[in-house]
């Protein structure tokens, strides 16, 4: 026991920690976004989906599992942030970024600001869709659909979200391909590429929701 | 002026000692001929200021012909000056230009305290190499060569880490002030050649440990450090790093070793 808390708590054992659950927090988001998708092609398979998520006791599991990744991500980016920033007493007074091979980026940066964001988005998000108005859609189907395309008809909401979903586009910027080096997945400029066009993809594909339901009222 | 020379004005990191606070002042470099390394243009600004009578700037060197790793100092705002796979003593006078403005730091980390102006005590490198970069030969006959069989490709990998000079541009380029690339490439040299086996495990655990003792920081996956490093060394050798001390401390955790 004493060996694996020494290697989480150890400058490469917090990396491994943080690529392992920012790589498992990603394929939710991949699943969570191919779900969402369904919003703007068939509203009832939406509802049917998301019915069959809730009504399995698993979700509880689930939950709870989501929950310890976000706070084991959160709490190790926090501590390995801070140990960076304690390894440099005195701040140079002319700083510039090296370019060529690196891979340092507005993006690489801000991991921290883009990170916390989500401590303010995912609580909120839960909110507004999980535990807001409950519509019924007949059967004993919760009709969520309904709630999205009325939350979505606000134009502050869906700025709050494409601005949300371009902070997460940000933070998978470099967090992509950060995390298969982290675990020691050789580097190479085609990952890095991967990465970013993942990201691009990722925030693209949750903002056009609000996007399309805004613009055109959504399916109904 | 002579002909072909020129004037660069300077900001230079002075400060007396550790404790002391530091300030950056300016000098006026005249004649600098485009010949000249970055520090020969010290070593001229330096007799001017000793004919002065005063306190010249104090700087590393050794080799002057890039491959000790004793030089270091932020030019620019880059380690080692902007030029590419360059020592500040191989940084050559013609990659600027007349009337620049050219600032000179020292390496800045927790870890490099500051001695005197541009030098820094970079013996933390030192101890964790003592720590566990070394490999244990018996004594007795020297082996004939070629007798222990190395793939070329393995013996080639090898060398190229085996090309870090140790200078610490990686630590000052980071933002996190980490020695992971210098400890990447020194675990990298050994894990890929026979002798290195035997210590493998115990080497890379020992090494970490002592960085994290020195208060270097966490990587970040930025890839400063291979941009600024004089020797190119690629962060291929910190994901090397990683994967050998993943490796060692699953090993531990199930008692392999």
């Amino acid at each position: 026991m004493s060996a694996i808390a020494g290697f989480l708590a150890s400058p490469i054992g917090r990396k491994v920690l943080m690529a392992l659950t920012g790589l498992l927090l990603f394929l939710f988001l991949v699943t969570h976004l191919a779900a969402n998708l369904l919003i703007l092609i068939d509203a009832q398979a939406y509802n049917e989906y998301s019915h069959a998520l809730i009504s399995n006791p698993l979700i509880y599991i689930a939950e709870i599992g989501l929950l310890i990744l976000f706070v084991a991500h959160l709490v190790s980016g926090i501590i390995i942030y801070n140990r960076g920033r304690a390894a440099r007493i005195s701040a140079y007074e002319e700083h510039r970024w090296a370019g060529g091979p690196s891979s340092k980026s507005v993006a690489s940066t801000t991991m921290i600001l883009t990170g916390a964001f989500f401590l303010i988005f995912v609580p909120l998000h839960v909110w507004t869709f999980k535990f807001g108005t409950y519509y019924d859609a007949g059967g004993g189907v919760r009709d969520l659909h309904r709630l999205v395309i009325e939350e979505f008809q606000n134009p502050l909401m869906v700025l709050f979200y494409v601005v949300g979903m371009a902070i997460l586009g940000f933070h998978l910027w470099h967090g992509f391909g950060s995390a298969f080096e982290s675990l020691g997945v050789t580097h190479s400029r085609t990952l890095r590429r991967v990465g970013n066009v993942t990201a691009v993809l990722m925030a693209g594909g949750f903002a056009i929701i609000p996007l399309v339901i805004l613009l055109t009222g959504g399916l109904r | 002026m002579e002909t072909g020379t020129f004037t660069l004005n300077l900001r230079v990191w002075r400060q007396a000692n550790g404790t002391a606070d530091g300030q950056l002042v300016e000098y006026t470099a005249r004649n600098v001929s485009p010949d000249m390394s970055f520090l020969e243009l010290l070593d001229v600004v330096n007799d001017d200021l000793v004919k002065q009578g005063k306190d010249p700037i104090a700087f590393d060197s050794d080799c002057r012909e890039g491959i000790c790793g004793s030089c270091g100092m932020v030019i620019s705002g880059v380690a080692h000056g902007p030029q590419r796979a360059t020592t500040a003593c191989q940084l050559f006078m013609r990659h600027f230009e007349d009337g620049d403005t050219v600032t000179v730091e020292p390496w800045r980390a927790k870890a490099f305290p500051i001695i005197k102006d541009l030098v820094v005590d970079r013996s933390a490198f030192d101890r964790i190499q003592a720590a566990g970069g070394y490999i244990s030969v018996d004594t007795g006959g020297a082996v004939d060569a070629n007798e222990m069989l190395i793939p070329k490709d393995s013996a080639e990998r090898a060398m190229d880490a085996a090309s870090c000079i140790g200078c610490g541009a990686c630590v000052a380029a980071c933002k996190n002030a980490s020695a992971e690339l210098f400890i990447g490439a020194k675990v990298t040299q050994f894990s890929l050649l026979p002798q290195g086996q035997p210590e493998r495990n115990r080497r890379v655990l020992a090494m970490i440990e002592q960085s994290q003792s020195e208060g270097f920081g966490p990587c970040s996956n930025e890839g400063e450090c291979e941009a600024v490093c004089p020797k190119e060394i690629s962060v291929a050798h910190i994901q090397t790093l990683h994967r050998e001390y993943t490796r060692a401390s699953l090993r531990r955790i199930f008692g392999f070793s």
